[in-house]
């Protein structure tokens, strides 16, 4: 009896919630690209709260942290935008909207890669094989700017040098130095050995997707490719190899990003404890 | 500009409905200019404004509705936030409050519950927030009555 008085009651609240003819409350039209204040998760289209975002830091000398819901005076720190099921884009009240980051392609793509099965590259990427034949003594030149671009991708925010190179001296220094001191470790010590220093690296940063960030990263050292061909075989497993992700768009993307030297950033490193 | 008079064009049709649902508002665009409306409100019951007809004069800027309308009484009226002289209002929601959510409409509600409870403390009127300030009550409506009967109902005989 309890199912049947419920059923309708969730049918009612499931086709309100979906019921899109709800206008924008600010320009009265129907809602494009949908937007949601971070807290009272308020819908407007894009560029109406974007440009009243504009209009009320406007008035203020400094900067503003947050912005008051034009509905509820809720105060949001962001602007939720570009949901589409499986990722969305934010943009932060206090940062310039014409600076912000936008995520190219390649940076999508790899964004969904997080929302993926781990695993379902093992049979072509050997991970066991890599640690026993100690492959990592090779150096993977093009380590530096897949990181960039992972890092990117889930971060959200165009500089991440600091980052990317703290944690490229870590992998640099963990693969390059055989101590004698761990001569004798087994290949899987010395595998989880590494993926407990990323981790702990990346976790201040990457939070809940450190993780899979460490087997993502373990995953393209192993490969031992150069991005244009680890991502070809990405995408062709994961099926979304469709013409839309020609490789000359990748190469456009990744190509031409001037390579900085950080290096005095290791002198402050707070977590250089060995 | 585009984005105002699209934003306009949708209150004007949203106005043509709810015609019926408050008739204490009556929104009137300018025939020839969508940035300039007239409204008719009724003075709210139980307030010394109870059965006059004011009429508001609205000047939309072109960056509506990230800017607020300009709004004014045509009518006198004595209350605390109205300026006796120009109709200028003093409310918040008209300068500093202001949210792109509101209408014409729903600013012509704002209006009418002001004249309900005015706010003496910030006062256009100086008589008239003394008056209250001061705690006469009773010479405050009564003047404010005076003033509904000489300017907003209509003259008989």
């Amino acid at each position: 009896m309890e199912f049947q008085s419920t059923a309708p009651m969730e049918e009612k609240t499931s086709s309100s919630s979906s019921d899109d003819t709800n206008p924008c409350p600010i320009c009265l039209g129907p809602i494009i690209q949908p937007s949601y204040l971070d807290k009272c998760f308020h819908k407007f289209c894009y560029n109406c709260i974007v440009q009243w975002t504009k209009v009320v830091s406007g008035k203020h000398s400094c900067t503003l942290s947050s912005i008051k819901c034009p509905l509820c005076k809720t105060e949001s720190s962001s602007i939720i935008h570009g949901l589409d099921g499986h990722y969305f884009q934010r943009h932060y009240v206090d940062r310039d909207f014409q600076d912000s980051f936008i995520l190219s392609k390649a940076h999508k793509y790899r964004l969904q890669c997080y929302y993926t099965e781990p695993g379902f590259l093992d049979d072509i990427f050997n991970v066991k094989r890599y640690w026993k034949l100690r492959k990592y003594l090779q150096a993977n030149q093009w380590l530096e700017v897949w990181l960039k671009r992972e890092l990117q991708a889930l971060i959200q925010e165009k500089d991440v040098d600091i980052i990317m190179h703290h944690l490229l001296g870590l992998i640099n220094s963990f693969c390059s130095r055989n101590e004698p001191r761990y001569q004798t470790e087994t290949p899987e010590l010395k595998r989880e050995r590494f993926s407990r220093r990323i981790l702990d690296a990346a976790k201040p940063f990457l939070s809940a997707r450190a993780d899979r960030f460490v087997l993502e990263l373990e995953l393209f050292l192993v490969s031992g490719l150069n991005i244009e061909a680890y991502d070809s075989v990405y995408l062709q497993r994961l099926g979304w190899n469709e013409p839309v992700m020609p490789s000359v768009a990748i190469k456009e993307d990744l190509g031409l990003k001037p390579v900085i030297p950080y290096l005095y950033i290791f002198e402050y490193d707070p977590d250089d404890g060995d | 500009m585009q984005a105002s008079r699209a934003r306009l064009f949708k209150e004007y049709k949203e106005v043509q409905r709810e015609k019926v649902a408050d008739p204490d508002i009556q929104l009137v665009c300018d025939d020839s200019n969508i940035f300039k409306w007239t409204a008719l409100i009724k003075g709210p019951s139980e307030t010394p404004f109870e059965g006059g007809v004011f009429q508001l004069a609205f000047s939309v800027p072109e960056q509506y509705p990230l800017q607020p309308p300009q709004v004014r009484f045509l009518t006198k009226i004595f209350h605390p936030n109205v300026h006796f002289k120009t109709g200028e209002i003093c409310l918040d929601i008209l300068k500093n409050a202001w949210s792109p959510a509101w209408t014409l409409q729903s600013v012509c509600r704002a209006i009418i519950a002001l004249m309900a409870h005015p706010e003496p403390d910030s006062p256009l009127n100086c008589d008239s927030g003394n008056l209250l300030r001061s705690g006469d009550v009773r010479g405050y409506q009564s003047m404010a009555k005076m003033y509904t009967r000489l300017a907003a109902m209509p003259k008989k005989g």
